[in-house]
């Protein structure tokens, strides 16, 4: 049992963290916090290129991809500084996309696509939802249908963030009707310049932009279908996978309480300085160990990937927890600063640019999202702990 | 980074889990309840046997010489199996005695569980050595102690005492045959036998640590037992998980196993994410104590989060075990009187959180 990391973990933190301050810019943190998710502006854009000059694309990549075949504890240790200074983290294109083409595609596919993603020529949006298929993803009814060289596609997907910006998307359909249901669906891509291809824009409560996209006869070739047909569910859970070795991440809370508590020193109320009052030291103190309670279930996650195992249980627990945790650290970070704490980030008066009530905003959809809560606590208990699924 | 123990320390905790399941039935618990140690003389001569009093003392003394790494998957299995908290305390003064005084010649017999060591630190109100009534006086030049000490665990039967003590601005700590003192006991909801101890006058037997100068190892000495306390409760934790699983996959109501109701499933998810951090928590306060590497709050960050976990395990196993568990002779109460016992003595939450706080905010 060591819980310190190894020199060489040590080294590849560190070199993480000089890149960070090399690049982090406070103009590029103004440049975040006015941008949202709406338009990625382009000092962010010249961050994440500068990320992948220096490789960190490829993290996790193969090597024969191109990628540096980094463990799974140095990513861990890369999105944990990332977050935790508050820099942009690199797209899903990049993180959840590329790595399952790179399992499942053919060949062809992976020379046509991974070169493409690397020269930033392709960006991929994320379409799974639909208005009926929600957590429930396999009622999916967007159809594909081959005719000769083409497959013609029609529905309707949600939560479809970024597509208004991305060269294309990664949308899982239905191509075999007459299967079952988690067996009739396929991964295709589709270029955003495709005629029948429609975005509408979708606003959230954190102010956060999505999307809905329309595809009213979507013709692609034949070839855009990535993998085997009928096997989109899997894909789909694989890319899913890949993508919530980020979520469960704590990095963004702790920069939230650390730089909360910073405030809290220094306020004071009625004359007395905030950082006196019993309930406030409880409070933040009880976020400090949930901070470590969250950083150890991620290690758990990193721990088992990097043996090899599929670390379906704890990757579940970091999300749940991470995500109730958020909700907390917005609760606290709000109530706490007072009748401050109800000001809008565009005041200037507003403590840490207002990111306590953005938190509180945001935080429902990370316990929503990304597979529901529910369903992460039934994974705990039936992949971690055996219990049946009827 | 390594997050696995290694085979020795994994063959360890076999070899513990085996005998437990052996020798620790729950008939033998429900009978045990009637002796003095909660353990029959029998049985404790086959821990002896096995070399559990000596695992952590030095060599030299007959002892495996293992450390305090190896002692906490000792008693981790031994909370798991629950083995009596009489071999638990007996290990932890051993333990505390080699740690204070390497060459001393107690421990042999204490290694062979032939002879056993008390700790007695606390006082009725008072954990804090500023605050100790006991002192130590000057009888022509050798110390003898005055005083109470409270709670002090295995204090009936043992054969010595480590005690803390006020001696001139600064505390010391001695070591005091038992049957120089005047021994109660003191009953506890969990069934450790406790005892509150007088001191008048009593003789000292040895000096462990410099004269009025041992505050920094009476603090080292609790920083390891409440490590090994956290390793208690880690197995005592798993054990409720484990039952509660083994459980709701056997019970059917409503024609159906427990174990598919969501309800059911979600606070088996609850138990087992806490289970998992406090685990990491807990083992990585210990293995950075027992290096000597720590690096901040590991100890508070693991004394805040793993006894209330634990607790809140055994709170969800009672409701999903019902009846079933509430019975005296399954062993679920057990862990869930330990959960909250072993908090209250080695690891409460608000020093913890207090500690945390003045660490963010002052």
């Amino acid at each position: 049992m060591r819980y310190d990391f190894t020199p060489a973990q040590i080294a590849w933190r560190d070199e993480v963290r000089a890149f960070v301050r090399e690049h982090l810019t406070e103009a590029l943190l103004a440049e975040l916090r006015e941008a949202g998710n709406e338009g990625k502006g382009p000092l962010a854009d010249r961050f994440i290129l500068a990320l992948r000059d220096r490789g960190y694309w490829g993290l996790a990549w193969p090597v024969e991809y191109g990628g540096l075949g980094r463990s799974a504890i140095d990513q861990w240790i890369f999105v944990d500084e990332l977050e935790s200074a508050g820099a942009p983290m690199l797209p899903l294109t990049v993180t959840s996309v590329a790595p399952t083409i790179m399992r499942i595609g053919t060949e062809a596919q992976k020379k046509e696509w991974l070169p493409r993603i690397v020269a930033t020529e392709v960006d991929f949006a994320v379409a799974y939802s639909e208005p009926d298929a929600g957590t429930d993803m396999a009622s999916l009814r967007t159809r594909a249908v081959l005719d000769g060289d083409e497959w013609v596609i029609n529905g309707q997907k949600m939560w479809n963030t970024m597509a208004h910006m991305a060269t294309h998307n990664w949308v899982a359909v239905r191509t075999e009707p007459d299967a079952p249901k988690h067996k009739g669906i396929s991964m295709m891509i589709v270029p955003m310049d495709a005629p029948g291809v429609t975005v509408q824009a979708i606003y959230v409560w954190p102010g956060l932009r999505t999307n809905a996209l329309f595809l009213d006869n979507v013709r692609v070739p034949r070839d855009h279908l990535i993998g085997e047909r009928g096997m989109g569910f899997y894909y789909a859970a694989m890319a899913l996978n890949f993508e919530r070795l980020s979520i469960g991440s704590v990095g963004m809370i702790r920069r939230y309480v650390r730089e909360l508590v910073a405030v809290v020193r220094e306020l004071r109320v009625d004359g007395q300085p905030l950082r006196e009052h019993p309930w406030v030291r409880e409070r933040l103190a009880r976020l400090a160990v949930d901070i470590e309670v969250a950083r150890m279930l991620g290690l758990e996650t990193a721990w088992q990937l990097a043996q090899g195992s599929v670390p379906a249980a704890p990757s579940s627990m970091a999300k749940v927890f991470v995500s109730e945790l958020a909700q907390r650290a917005a609760d606290a970070g709000t109530e706490l600063l007072g009748m401050n704490g109800q000001l809008h980030p565009d005041e200037p008066a507003a403590h840490l640019h207002g990111r306590m009530q953005w938190l509180y905003r945001t935080a429902p959809l990370l316990a929503f999202g990304g597979g529901t809560n529910e369903v992460q606590r039934n994974i705990i208990a039936m992949l971690g702990y055996g219990l049946p699924r009827k | 980074m390594q997050l696995t123990f290694t085979p020795d320390q994994q063959a360890l905790q076999n070899a513990v889990e085996r005998f437990c399941q052996e020798q620790v039935t729950a008939e033998r618990l429900h009978a045990w309840q009637d002796q003095p140690r909660q353990i029959d003389a029998r049985a404790w001569r086959v821990i002896a046997d096995l070399g559990w009093f000596g695992l952590g003392l030095p060599e030299p003394s007959g002892g495996s010489g293992l450390g305090l790494v190896e002692v906490a998957c000792l008693l981790q299995e031994c909370a798991r199996g629950l083995v009596p908290r009489s071999v638990i305390n007996a290990v932890r003064g051993g333990w505390a005695l080699a740690r204070l005084d390497a060459a001393a010649s107690e421990l042999a017999e204490v290694g062979r569980g032939t002879r056993v060591v008390a700790l007695a630190f606390d006082e009725a109100s008072a954990s804090d050595p500023a605050a100790y009534a006991t002192t130590l006086e000057d009888h022509g030049g050798a110390p003898r102690v005055r005083g109470e000490k409270w709670y002090v665990p295995g204090g009936l039967s043992a054969d010595y005492q480590i005690v803390a003590a006020r001696e001139g601005s600064g505390v010391s700590l001695v070591l005091v045959a038992a049957e120089a003192t005047e021994r109660a006991a003191l009953r506890t909801f969990d069934g450790e036998e406790q005892a509150l101890v007088r001191y008048a006058a009593s003789p000292v037997l040895r000096r462990l640590g410099p004269a009025g100068d041992a505050a920094s190892a009476l603090r080292a000495v609790r920083r390891e037992g409440t490590a090994l306390a956290l390793a208690e409760m880690v197995g005592g934790m798993q054990a409720a998980l484990d039952m509660t699983v083994a459980y709701v996959k056997e019970r059917e109501q409503f024609g159906q196993k427990l174990a598919v109701f969501q309800a059911v499933q979600h606070q088996v998810a609850d138990m087992a994410t806490a289970y998992t951090a406090a685990r990491h928590l807990a083992w990585q306060a210990i293995t950075r104590i027992a290096a000597g590497t720590e690096v901040g709050l590991e100890l508070m960050h693991a004394g805040a989060f793993v006894p209330q976990a634990f607790k809140r395990i055994t709170t969800a196993a009672h409701h999903l075990h019902g009846g079933a568990g509430y019975v005296v002779e399954h062993p679920l109460h057990y862990h869930s009187e330990r959960a909250q016992a072993l908090c209250i003595r080695y690891a409460p939450e608000a020093p913890a959180l207090a500690t945390i706080a003045s660490d963010l905010l002052d």
